[in-house]
């Protein structure tokens, strides 16, 4: 497009006092990259959600029991 | 088919429960079988076996009141407690995110990595409610406590070996079966002081010449928490043979001396005994990456040399690169953890954000998409939307970002990151007010982070509330002391006040 060119001409200044404003803005936090967990961690975890259901499992039972006897 | 060889096929293919059933069959026929017994102790300690080399947690009250410091005032480049004294040219907290202890964001999760080492007891007393892990307020009374006590409630009929009533002498001088016994008592009863006495006793009869049970007794002394009699076991068992394992379970004992150097100097030794070994490297890598050193990279560019498919070095390779502005060589090495297999949430996330910024849009939103679906929980969904949200203001929509940004916080409520991106969405509203208390939320949740502070203190300074205005730009400061506009606003500060 030649002809847009001939229209728009940038403009250097080349004398003269030059005005740089550097406004400080606002920081946002950075995006996150997630770690990858290690195989002992996961284990670790698994391990403790299966044991923290048991464990609410029994006490569940328990308490079923508790109203079973209860009732008569 | 004999019960004894259906239990062996059982325990080779993995199927513990299944196992440990047939083994007691046996035993009820049978009680004085020790084949069946000692397969039956193997079963149950593989089923809640982890490995001792990676296991580090530490309570409060180890953090806190620890006198095994060598220096409370250690000198620069020596301590694992002051991150980036000293070292010149660690990444910055500009670009990287910084976990509460200072240190960057590593790439890769271990049970010793989970939220490092606070700095003061307020700290460390904070950082249960707002951390995702509890931490325990003694190792002793951490996971392994609870995982014994559970592992104890499956079984109806009581433990499987009444430890009380067990004559440690007499298993001490059969060795095939003590070490099954002392697996069975560290791994699944947790009972150290009993695993010590027999692992005493044992050592006693071999006359002090097995290598084995010397490691054995250091790692009892080290859950115990005697350090410098699990360094003497430790190295009396390199004299009398190298392992691997011993070096890396010295080296651990010397970290949580928090003596870095001589940790790194014996991995070195390690590294002469056993050329390439793939797990001395990782070891050096890990501590030089706590302690703010780029050369970590290098090293885990070594332990890639050794082994190609080291999770570990290719997730902190990639992490590296990405805050280093290279989101396209990250985006590769993220790849190849996914050709490797790894399919979960953390790695699309990941991919969704190197894709992001490496300008292959294409791939960025059904990355995203799949991360969403593959989160196990409210802070992983949270964490993804965070991250969605800077795409959202990538791209420009900053309705989108906004709504992402508050689903981050409908989802996990202590995001503090998250706080302090709406404060500055909302200050491009104008809205002063909602903004100043977002900010105050996020600096109250996250004091170790600059930006909070920062914008907190830019924004007092715009409505003229010059005083707080300096009090966060202080801890602005504080958290990042190279930061240039923080500096220019306290000089700035300084100006008004000697003017009055």
């Amino acid at each position: 497009m030649p002809e847009v060119k001939s229209m728009f001409r940038e403009v250097l200044p080349k004398q003269g006092q030059l005005c740089v404003e550097d406004t400080p803005t606002m920081v946002l936090c950075k995006p996150k990259l997630l770690p990858l967990k290690s195989v002992t961690l996961e284990k670790l975890e698994k391990m403790q959600r299966e044991a923290q259901e048991t464990i609410r499992q029994q006490e569940l039972a328990k308490k079923d029991q508790e109203q079973q006897r209860m009732q008569p | 088919m004999d019960p004894l060889l259906q239990a062996w096929s059982y325990f080779r293919r993995r199927k513990f429960q299944l196992c440990s059933e047939v083994c007691s069959r046996i035993l009820e026929e049978t009680p004085c079988d020790q084949a069946a017994w000692s397969l039956k102790t193997r079963a149950l300690t593989e089923m809640v076996y982890v490995d001792e080399i990676d296991v580090d947690q530490e309570g409060i009250a180890e953090m806190i009141l620890d006198d095994n410091a060598i220096a409370q005032v250690a000198r620069p480049g020596t301590s694992l407690k002051l991150p980036g004294t000293g070292q010149v040219g660690g990444p910055s907290p500009a670009v990287r995110p910084i976990t509460q202890s200072g240190r960057p964001l590593t790439g890769f999760l271990r049970p010793s990595t989970q939220s490092g080492r606070p700095g003061t007891m307020e700290q460390a007393i904070r950082t249960p409610r707002t951390a995702h892990t509890a931490r325990p307020i003694t190792s002793a009374s951490g996971r392994f406590v609870r995982l014994g006590t559970a592992s104890m409630l499956t079984n109806p009929e009581g433990p499987f070996i009444n430890l009380s009533r067990l004559n440690l002498a007499k298993y001490a001088k059969k060795p095939n079966l003590a070490k099954t016994l002392f697996e069975y008592i560290f791994h699944h009863e947790n009972d150290v002081k009993n695993a010590l006495d027999l692992a005493a006793l044992a050592t006693e009869y071999a006359q002090f010449k097995d290598w084995w049970w010397k490691v054995q007794l250091g790692k009892c002394y080290y859950r115990l928490g005697l350090y410098r009699e699990a360094e003497k076991q430790f190295k009396s068992a390199l004299c009398n043979q190298d392992m691997v394992d011993t070096f890396l379970y010295l080296a651990k004992v010397y970290t949580r001396l928090d003596q870095p150097i001589t940790a790194l100097n014996l991995f070195k030794q390690g590294l002469d005994r056993f050329p390439g070994e793939v797990n001395l490297l990782c070891g050096i890598a890990r501590i030089q990456e706590e302690m703010n050193m780029t050369t970590a990279t290098e090293y885990y560019k070594d332990v890639l040399k050794q082994d190609n498919t080291h999770m570990e070095a290719l997730a902190c390779i990639g992490s590296n690169h990405f805050y280093s502005d290279q989101p396209e060589i990250a985006l590769r090495f993220y790849r190849r953890l996914l050709q490797m297999g790894v399919y979960n949430c953390q790695l699309f996330n990941n991919l969704g954000i190197c894709c992001f910024y490496a300008q292959q849009y294409d791939m960025t939103l059904s990355s995203f998409e799949r991360a969403l679906s593959l989160a196990e929980n409210d802070e992983e969904t949270a964490d993804v939307w965070y991250n969605l949200g800077h795409v959202a203001m990538g791209i420009g929509d900053v309705n989108l970002a906004y709504q992402c940004f508050k689903l981050t916080l409908a989802n996990n409520n202590d995001y503090a990151e998250a706080y302090n991106n709406l404060a500055v969405l909302e200050m491009h509203k104008n809205n002063i007010e909602q903004a100043r208390a977002l900010l105050q939320t996020a600096s109250s949740l996250a004091p170790h982070m600059y930006e909070p502070h920062y914008n907190f203190a830019a924004l007092s300074n715009k409505v003229g509330d010059l005083q707080s205005s300096y009090i966060a730009a202080k801890k602005s400061e504080a958290a990042f002391p190279s930061h240039a506009d923080t500096r220019q606003l306290i000089q700035q500060l300084k100006q008004h006040f000697a003017m009055l």
